[in-house]
């Protein structure tokens, strides 16, 4: 007979691709004790990470890499990958501009995966891919591969992969039971787990993020409404909260439209099915044209308020990445709003993006927020950073030259910059010096 | 994979008592939690279970109310499940350990192993495979389930039929009676074996199914004639008439290759020799 019970203590998991996700899911993984071996081709990469510097901003990220210690192997040896029990597929899929993904570079990964693997070893493609793609893979037979759907989230990536609220696994079949090493991997997690045909996993990652845009599209028409109604956002969504149809966390949150690039591609992922299988995506395509309009709000407010009437100002820009603790500038609003006022002078402080990551032939980046500000005749505040919280509007005031603040994500207090004599401009409320009356 | 601390739910009983000695001669940080503490039958029972668990214990079930011979300990065997399951379902434990028994199998004509379908035919055994199921179903941590047969050991509190009932008899100077010629061949573990396999699953979190058993069958006159050899006292092995049919048919054996395969470093210590040494300790 075959022994029943197995130690995750001897089970090795690798991981093919030291991306954000390979190397918050490798992290995590260590993390449970299970030993870990982290393959890219990238050999400058693998220095890094083996002395314990990644590439990415997460936080908890070094602090967890530094406890893991030698469980957490790196290589650019894909041989090594035949150590393994387990190896997940951990690339990213490149998106063009239009968010249609080139699954091209994935297939020639998995195949040298594959051919590396040890007899028994399990793949598991972690990276997102489009319904149909699993069940299309040879290299592997089905009774040991598998599709399972991430969920990281930029910025709170860490605290995702050790607590996740549950797997998602897509299987050949899903009435047989998971592969035991595979199953003592994931229930080293203690979230439920959720098995389902291939077919249903992809289309259930694109799923859930399709239930985020439209929460997400929901809060940017109504804050659209509220900025010129006189209605305020803010006092709406906890009352929408308290709706257990829509739930404590809902993504209520106005924004500059859908950043990031994964939701843009599930979106195009839907579209392309539904032209190919006739099906209705007028809602998907509704989505779009909202998430563009929101993108440009900060471009068309700053032009309103002050570029028309002086192209010639200095405009101050905190932060440069798509969102708040992460260095992503993909699909960023903040890049958009820059690369959109071509003529304009920006001074841009970011936590950690470079200004010189940015191609724009006006813009000069600075250490530190305040520096940002000299001279600033207006300030744009476009990522979420919390250190920009703790900046006071009075000393705000106090710095820049012009009055005009434009604040999307309200990190500052809008009746406090009201006070301090600033043009305060936000998302959703109706304290926009530009809002109408009714 | 040491776990950073491990709660045993029964911390004082026979199996909890022996594996609490176990973990702390590891200097592994263990709580054993006892009835005084914590009465699993009372009401609020999970409540204060579940205030005592951290995020990332290992958590062993080793409280129940044993062996199950009556509709009303079944009845209270299924609160006390309800109330660690309850416990146990939110506190994010890294690695829970259900202590079943053999009982869930029925007998079979060749050796049990863990992949013999359960089938109980005791209350005892539909008690345990019902707690096994509620712990499969509604604990989402790497779960291990173990199934121990016949356990010894100087702590037994329940005197049965076997090695613990002969050490007695013979420590008091009475002759040990056998029923028949004692010719039923049974596999016996000693608690220390338990203890250790346990030890091992916690610190490699072993995840899955396993039987405790020895591999090998005695005859309970071989055990008799064992402890009455060891013991200072002279004492006489007897057959009593038996009454009703034999136990299992007189014959349970375990093929134990799961657990050569998971710990092939392990070896069980040798029934007979155990019996007898542990007879000669306890007089002296």
């Amino acid at each position: 007979m075959t022994s029943t019970i197995k130690h995750a203590s001897d089970i090795i998991v690798g991981f093919a691709g030291m991306t954000h996700l390979g190397i918050v899911s490798a992290a995590s993984v260590a993390a449970k004790g299970f030993k870990t071996i982290g393959y890219d081709s990238d050999s400058q990469l693998v220095g890094r990470l083996s002395a314990g510097q990644p590439p990415i901003e997460e936080p908890d990220l070094d602090e967890l890499l530094r406890a893991n210690g030698a469980r957490q192997a790196f290589t650019n040896d894909l041989s090594r990958l035949a150590e393994c029990d387990i190896v997940y597929i951990s690339y990213d899929v490149p998106t063009d501009d239009r968010g249609q993904s080139d699954l091209s570079p994935i297939v020639g990964i998995i195949e040298a995966v594959a051919k590396a693997l040890r007899p028994d070893g399990i793949l598991v493609i972690l990276c997102q891919v489009p319904p149909g793609f699993t069940r299309g893979v040879r290299a592997v037979p089905p009774e040991r591969l598998y599709y399972q759907v991430e969920t990281l989230v930029f910025g709170r990536a860490m605290a995702r992969a050790l607590h996740p609220e549950r797997t998602i696994i897509g299987c050949a079949d899903p009435d047989a039971p998971l592969e035991p090493r595979y199953e003592a991997l994931l229930s080293a997690f203690g979230c439920p787990l959720i098995p389902m045909s291939y077919e249903s996993a992809e289309l259930c990652k694109i799923a859930i993020n399709c239930c985020l845009v439209s929460s997400i599209s929901v809060a940017n028409t109504l804050a659209e409404l509220c900025e010129n109604i006189g209605a305020e956002w803010s006092e709406i969504v906890p009352a929408l909260k308290l709706d257990a149809r829509i739930g404590p966390s809902a993504y209520l949150s106005p924004g500059l439209g859908i950043a990031g690039g994964n939701l843009e591609r599930d979106l195009a992922t839907v579209i392309a099915l539904s032209e190919r299988f006739e099906t209705d995506a007028g809602i998907v395509r509704a989505w779009i044209d909202n998430s563009r309009r929101r993108r440009d709000w900060v471009r068309r407010t700053i032009m309103t308020a002050l570029l028309r009437e002086k192209p010639e100002a200095t405009i101050a820009v905190w932060g440069l990445a798509y969102k708040e603790n992460t260095h992503s500038v993909k699909n960023s609003p903040s890049v958009a709003t820059i690369m959109g006022l071509p003529e304009t002078r920006f001074v841009a402080h970011d936590p950690v993006v470079r200004a010189s990551a940015i191609s724009h032939a006006r813009l000069t980046g600075v250490d530190s927020p305040l520096a940002a500000l000299e001279g600033a005749d207006a300030l744009m505040i476009l990522t979420p950073w919390p250190a920009y919280r703790r900046v006071g509007v009075e000393e705000i005031a106090r710095t820049m030259r012009g009055r005009i603040v434009i604040d999307p994500y309200r990190l500052l207090d809008p009746r406090a910059a009201a006070a301090a004599g600033l043009d305060y401009y936000t998302l959703g409320s109706r304290h926009n010096p530009s809002a109408g009356i009714l | 994979m040491a776990p950073a601390r491990v709660v045993v739910i029964g911390g004082s009983g026979f199996v909890g008592g022996a594996l609490c000695r176990r973990i702390a001669r590891a200097q592994i940080p263990v709580l054993a939690i006892t009835r005084q503490q914590i009465d699993l039958l009372a009401d609020g029972a999970e409540k204060q279970l579940r205030a005592i668990l951290q995020p990332g214990d290992a958590v062993v079930a080793a409280a129940a109310r044993a062996p199950c011979r009556s509709l009303d300990m079944l009845v209270e065997n299924v609160k006390m499940t309800r109330a660690m399951v309850a416990a146990l379902k939110d506190a994010a434990p890294s690695h829970v350990i259900n202590i079943s028994s053999d009982a869930v199998y029925a007998d079979e004509p060749v050796p049990i192993d863990e992949e013999t379908p359960t089938a109980p035919g005791t209350l005892h055994g539909a008690m345990h495979l019902a707690r096994e199921i509620a712990f499969r179903s509604d604990i989402s941590a790497p779960l291990t389930i173990v199934r121990p047969t016949l356990l010894y050991g100087l702590e037994d509190p329940h005197n049965g039929y076997g090695p613990n009932r002969f050490r007695r008899l013979a420590a008091a100077g009475e002759n040990i009676a056998v029923f028949g010629a004692g010719e039923e061949r049974r596999d016996h573990v000693w608690i220390d074996d338990l203890a250790e396999i346990l030890f091992r699953i916690l610190t490699r979190r072993s995840i899955g199914v396993l039987n405790v058993a020895t591999g090998e069958v005695h005859s309970f006159r071989a055990l008799a004639e064992a402890v009455a050899g060891a013991s200072r006292r002279k004492v006489a092995v007897e057959e009593t008439p038996r009454v009703g049919p034999m136990p299992h048919n007189g014959y349970r054996p375990f093929d134990i290759e799961a657990t050569r395969a998971a710990f092939p470093d392990f070896a069980y210590a040798p029934t007979i020799a155990t019996v007898a040494k542990l007879q000669t300790f306890a007089e002296q």
